[in-house]
Order: C-alpha cells, then sequence, then structure tokens
C-alpha cells in the first residue's frame, strides 16, 4: 500500500475529535491506528466504568461504547465523497467477562462497503487476540453531507438557544399545499 | 445469609455480595431502583438514574458534556446509549425478578431509531422471558415522545 495523503493527514484530524472531546475523552481511549477500513484502539482500565462492584470488570456499556466508536472510525476512513456515518445498528456477543486492572484492545475493520451501507466487525480482547472479550458487527448509514443542509444546522442552533421559535424546513417545505 | 462466616474486609473497595443482596433487597422495599443503580460505579460515570412510575421502572440519563458523541451537532455517544439501555436492563433483572446476583450479559443488540439529541433520555425495560438458565429484556429509549424511540435494544443475560 502506498502513501496516502489524505489518510496520513486525516488520523490525526479523527485521533483529535474522537479522544478530545465528549464521551472519548471521559473514557480515555487511544487511537493506535488508522488505515482504510481498519481502526485499532486501546482502552486503559478505570475504575469509574466499574460495572460489577464485586469482581470490579468493567460494566459492558463501556465496550458498546469502544466497539461502536472503533467501527464508526473505521467506516468514516472508506468514505469516498463528504458523508456522515450513523450507526444504523450494532449487535455484541460476550464471549467472557473482562479482567479488572487490565486494559483492552479493540479493533475494527470494514468487511463490506456498499453504495449506502458499510458493513463493519470488530472485537475487543485483553491478553490474546484470538480469545476476545466481545466479538461485535455493526452496520452503518452513509448519509451525503450536501443533504444536511446549512440552513437546516443553523435552525437547529437557533433552536437549541432560544426554545423553538422556528420550524424545521421540512415542514415549512409542505405548509404551501 | 451467611451470617456465620465472619465478614471479611472489602478488598479494594470491592463490595461482598451479601452487601449487594441486601441494597437489592432494601430498594425493592423502599420501591426505589436508584439504590441498585448507586451500587454501579459505571452508572454515575455516565449520570443515569432511575425511579417508580405508574409501577414500572423508568430509567433516565441527563444531559452531561462528557456523555457527547458528536460535538458539531451535538448529539449523545451511540455507545452511551448502548451503554445506558445494557445498564437499564441489568437493573431491571435486579429489581423486577427475583435475582440479587449482578447478571452476566451473553449478547447485546441495538438498533438507533433516531439521533440522540443533547437533552435528556428516557429508558424503560420489560422483561419478555425469564427461564431458569436465560432472560431476555428488551428496553426502549426516548427523548421527547415515547412514541418516537431513539433506539431499541435486546439483552440476554445468564443467570448463576
Amino acid at each position: 500500500m502506498g502513501f496516502n495523503l489524505k489518510l496520513a493527514m486525516f488520523k490525526p484530524a479523527l485521533k483529535f475529535a474522537m479522544e478530545r472531546s465528549g464521551h472519548g475523552a471521559a473514557l480515555g481511549f487511544k487511537l493506535t491506528r488508522v488505515g482504510r477500513g481498519e481502526v485499532e484502539m486501546t482502552f486503559p482500565y478505570k475504575e469509574e466504568v466499574i460495572g460489577n462492584p464485586i469482581t470490579g470488570v468493567v460494566h459492558g456499556g463501556v465496550i458498546v461504547s469502544l466497539l461502536d466508536t472503533c467501527c464508526g472510525c473505521a467506516a468514516i476512513t472508506v468514505l469516498d465523497r463528504r458523508a456522515i456515518t450513523p450507526t444504523m445498528d450494532l449487535r455484541l456477543d460476550y464471549m467472557h467477562p473482562a479482567e479488572p486492572k487490565k486494559p483492552i484492545f479493540v479493533s475494527a475493520k470494514v468487511y463490506r462497503n456498499t453504495a449506502n451501507v458499510i458493513f463493519c466487525r470488530g472485537s475487543a480482547w485483553q491478553d490474546d487476540e484470538d480469545n476476545p472479550i466481545a466479538h461485535c458487527v455493526a452496520t452503518f448509514m452513509k448519509v451525503d453531507a450536501e443533504d444536511m443542509r446549512f440552513s437546516d444546522i443553523l435552525r437547529r442552533r437557533v433552536n437549541r438557544l432560544f426554545g423553538s421559535i422556528s420550524k424545521p424546513s421540512k415542514e415549512v417545505l409542505e405548509e404551501p399545499k | 445469609m451467611t451470617q456465620e462466616i465472619s465478614a471479611p474486609e472489602n478488598i479494594d473497595g470491592r463490595l461482598r455480595q451479601d452487601q449487594i443482596t441486601e441494597t437489592v433487597i432494601t430498594a425493592r422495599r423502599a420501591n426505589d431502583p436508584q439504590k441498585i443503580l448507586d451500587l454501579i460505579p459505571y452508572s454515575s460515570f455516565i449520570g443515569a438514574q432511575a425511579r417508580v412510575e405508574s409501577e414500572s421502572v423508568l430509567y433516565w440519563l441527563e444531559r452531561r458534556a462528557s456523555n457527547i458523541g458528536n460535538p458539531s451537532l451535538p448529539a449523545i455517544h451511540g455507545g452511551v446509549i448502548g451503554g445506558f439501555l445494557e445498564l437499564s436492563a441489568a437493573i431491571e433483572v435486579l429489581y423486577v425478578l427475583d435475582v440479587s446476583v449482578v447478571p452476566k450479559v451473553v449478547d447485546f443488540s441495538l438498533d438507533y431509531l433516531r439521533p440522540g439529541r443533547y437533552k435528556t433520555i428516557y429508558a424503560n425495560c420489560t422483561v419478555l422471558r425469564q427461564g431458569k438458565k436465560l432472560v431476555n429484556v428488551s428496553a426502549t429509549a426516548w427523548q421527547d415522545d415515547l412514541a418516537r424511540p431513539i433506539a431499541t435494544a435486546r439483552c440476554h443475560f445468564l443467570l448463576p
């Protein structure tokens, strides 16, 4: 695989967006590898996200977040046009509980990229990649960024600031009938 | 129940099973599922809360900057919605069924129906089937209108 400038510039941007804001920053995972259709992440153990207070094992929800993020990132890397990729569905199988105080490694791969849907699979493991904690399949929709009109985004922002004073454009368009 | 064994000191701030059993029983008697949620650190990490409303449990997740997934919309992180529904389903098993061991999740399936806007998310759960070993719970999340859910989940738990 040759050098891809677009992908090379894309990685730091994706890393920044995922690791420095919102839930990614709260969880504190790191994107360790970003390739076309393949993303890897590492999550250090955290006391705050324990799900079983007896054993100290992290909550399944953390694994959901990690796999959703990792698969979502992998989906973004295969886009060839300006689009966003909301998750359609996510299915997780928990093979065995995670061990406390150990980092969790996550990898995701796009295995099919069609005109409208991106199919991903991901897995999370600790010691042995062949003996994962959890495995998942996720599908993502391709929504063209052009479909999201600037006026709609602006209106949404105004609504958020001042309450619902303006209606979304769809309803406005339907009114004249 | 295990009073004859002298209770060992909690290691690492971990709880013992008898403490969990006690809290679960207290919560059922007091009609307060929040007591069970308080046992699980992850619930305060995402800010999940619960109360009994018209004889079923209502779970909710107040908006919080650390739960944002897409800062430009802003929308709640899909993983948080998933984690919240999985947590709600587990609490439902502990609170409604005669189970006092934190249930083991086997699989979890989540359909995203609408984006989670940056405001409170509500959820309710239904135990669809309880077998000797397996429990199937369905969970629905919504924001403004119960009839317009933002996500639905289905979860299998293994009982000890």
